[in-house]
């Protein structure tokens, strides 16, 4: 079902503007959950717009299940990768839940009875079900997010990227989301600044630095490694400093 | 956020949300076809017009008000418009006295008609379908493709655009405890070029969000479209009522010719 991502020497710009990536290599096989961090503006989102090929005209090569995202693979890839958008207001646009979630499946071709098969167990599974009438933008921002999901996992990707899931959620949604990202059966790559549901989510993380990957591998090995974070503007160690001057 | 939908009301049943998104914008066509070529200054049928107009309203359940509501918003254009011409009249020419302008006036008055009722029912089409089988319907009347997607990012960006009003309204409003001490149109002048361009961009996350379920500006749907015979049955003796009213002018309710002038 999962399929591996494959990234070579990625660069891309923005057009007038500076470089976004600068020569990218990534490996995630499949099955494999790859969490990347790194401080605003390093360059995340513009990858993760890679692998679905949104943006498709930079130097190097990105491969998904060993297709070659390019203009003419773009249905196919499409179909393989599922973004996940920061904010899920820019991802429901439709007047109603079902509506949204019927929208890439019937956007793929698929049968009247697959496309309702679909958002019938996409909606269950996000925990959603009996939403499907609802507006999506008098839902709360965690059900948002959910809906958000639920629209992409109707097209049964083998790759789901997330940028920023746990955003401005409370702990308590944190907690159900990571449970359900842990019930996913694809590749994942979750770009967050929270580094513990990333934690709890992923076996390996990529550092990004100015468009650089500065450090890739197992997370037990990038997370001991204080400098790197600290560097980077994120240091677990921060909370634990606080936490041992005022209460230990 | 606080905005609603255009269709908000595209999700009630009546017999016109029944009807093929098609059937209704050719009904609307040929309204305005036959309805808005009526010669200036007739007034007559629009008492039947109107008599239509009020039956597909009330049969539509959409609340009166929300469609007065609509009308309020653009009357002042129309007014504007339709009081343009006696008041041109007046002034180019020698000025008569104002009971010399019955033609006028009548003229005037036949603009308002027909931009009120194009308008009501615009309106209505649109809170009786829902927006994305209107544009499949024009898509399947051969709209190109083109214009269908743009009419799908401008439907998007009306709740971006006043999504983001609604935020920098609030920012402004949390940062100005009582009257503005600035200069106004500098500060107004910044808000809507700020929202103008985080619209911009939010627009085109939307548009890949879009891209990345698959989007080509093809509508696929869901639910049946065909066009059953009830659908042709009312779009049939809609217009043969229409150019029934069109052709014999009938002036039976035009009391004493009481709005003939
Ligand atoms: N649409 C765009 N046009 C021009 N520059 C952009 C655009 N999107 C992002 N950038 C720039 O590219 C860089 C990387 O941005 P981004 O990928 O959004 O970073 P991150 O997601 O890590 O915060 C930033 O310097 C940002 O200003
Ligand atoms: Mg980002």
């Amino acid at each position: 079902m999962s399929a591996g991502i494959h990234i070579r020497n990625l660069s891309f710009s923005y057009s007038g503007g500076k470089p976004a990536l600068k020569n990218v290599s990534l490996d995630v096989k499949p099955g494999g959950k790859l969490g990347i961090i790194g401080p605003s503006g390093s360059g995340k989102s513009t990858l993760l717009l890679h692998l679905n090929g949104i943006l498709n005209d930079g130097h190097g090569h990105v491969e998904i299940g060993g297709t070659k995202v390019e203009k003419k693979t773009l249905p196919e890839i499409r179909k393989m990768v599922g973004l996940v958008f920061q904010n899920p207001d820019d991802q429901l646009f439709n007047p109603t839940v079902e509506e949204d979630v019927e929208f890439g499946p019937l956007n793929f071709g698929y049968t009247r009875e697959e496309v309702s098969l679909r958002v019938r167990e996409a909606l269950r599974s996000m925990n959603l079900s009996g939403f499907e009438k609802l507006t999506s933008h008098h839902l709360s921002l965690g059900e948002r997010k959910r809906v958000a999901l639920a629209t992409v996992l109707a097209i049964s990707p083998r790759v789901i990227a997330f940028d920023e899931p746990f955003s401005s959620l409370d702990p308590g949604m944190i907690s159900q989301l990571v449970a359900l990202i842990n019930n996913l059966d694809a590749t994942l790559v979750i770009v967050s600044q929270l580094l513990m549901p990333l934690i709890a989510c992923c076996q390996d993380i990529a550092v990004l630095r100015d468009g650089e990957i500065q450090a890739a591998g197992p997370k037990e090995e990038i997370l001991r490694d204080r400098d790197l974070l600290r560097s980077n503007g994120m240091d677990p160690g921060f909370y634990l400093d606080i936490y041992q001057e005022y209460f230990m | 956020m606080k905005h609603s939908f255009i269709d908000k009301y595209g999700n009630l049943d009546s017999f016109i949300h029944r009807l093929d998104a098609r059937i209704k914008l050719i009904a609307l066509f040929s309204f305005i076809l036959i309805a808005v070529s009526e010669p200036r200054g007739i007034l007559c049928p629009f008492i039947w017009y109107g008599m239509i107009i009020a039956f597909l309203v009330l049969a539509s359940r959409v609340p009166v008000r929300f469609i007065l509501g609509r009308c309020l918003v653009v009357s002042p254009f129309i007014l504007l418009a339709a009081v343009f011409f006696p008041l041109s009249s007046m002034i180019t020419g020698d000025f008569r006295g104002f009971e010399a302008y019955r033609y006028e006036y009548a003229v005037a008055l036949s603009i308002a008609l027909k931009a009120f009722s194009a308008i009501i029912l615009l309106t209505l089409l649109v809170s009786t379908e829902k927006f994305h089988n209107l544009l499949l319907g024009l898509r399947q009347m051969k709209m190109p493709r083109l214009v269908g997607i743009i009419s799908a990012l401008m439907y998007r960006y009306i709740f971006i655009l006043s999504d983001e009003a609604l935020k920098t309204n609030m920012a402004r409003e949390s940062r100005t405890p009582g009257k503005l001490k600035m200069n106004k149109f500098r500060v107004y002048g910044n808000q809507s070029a700020m929202i103008f361009l985080r619209s911009l961009d939010r627009s085109r996350i939307i548009y890949n969000s879009m891209l990345s379920r698959g989007f080509t500006g093809e509508f696929p749907a869901m639910r049946d479209t065909g066009i059953t015979a009830k659908d042709a049955a009312f779009l049939f003796f809609f217009i043969l009522i229409l150019l029934a009213i069109r052709l014999t002018n009938p002036g039976i309710l035009c009391l004493n010719n009481l709005i003939r002038f």
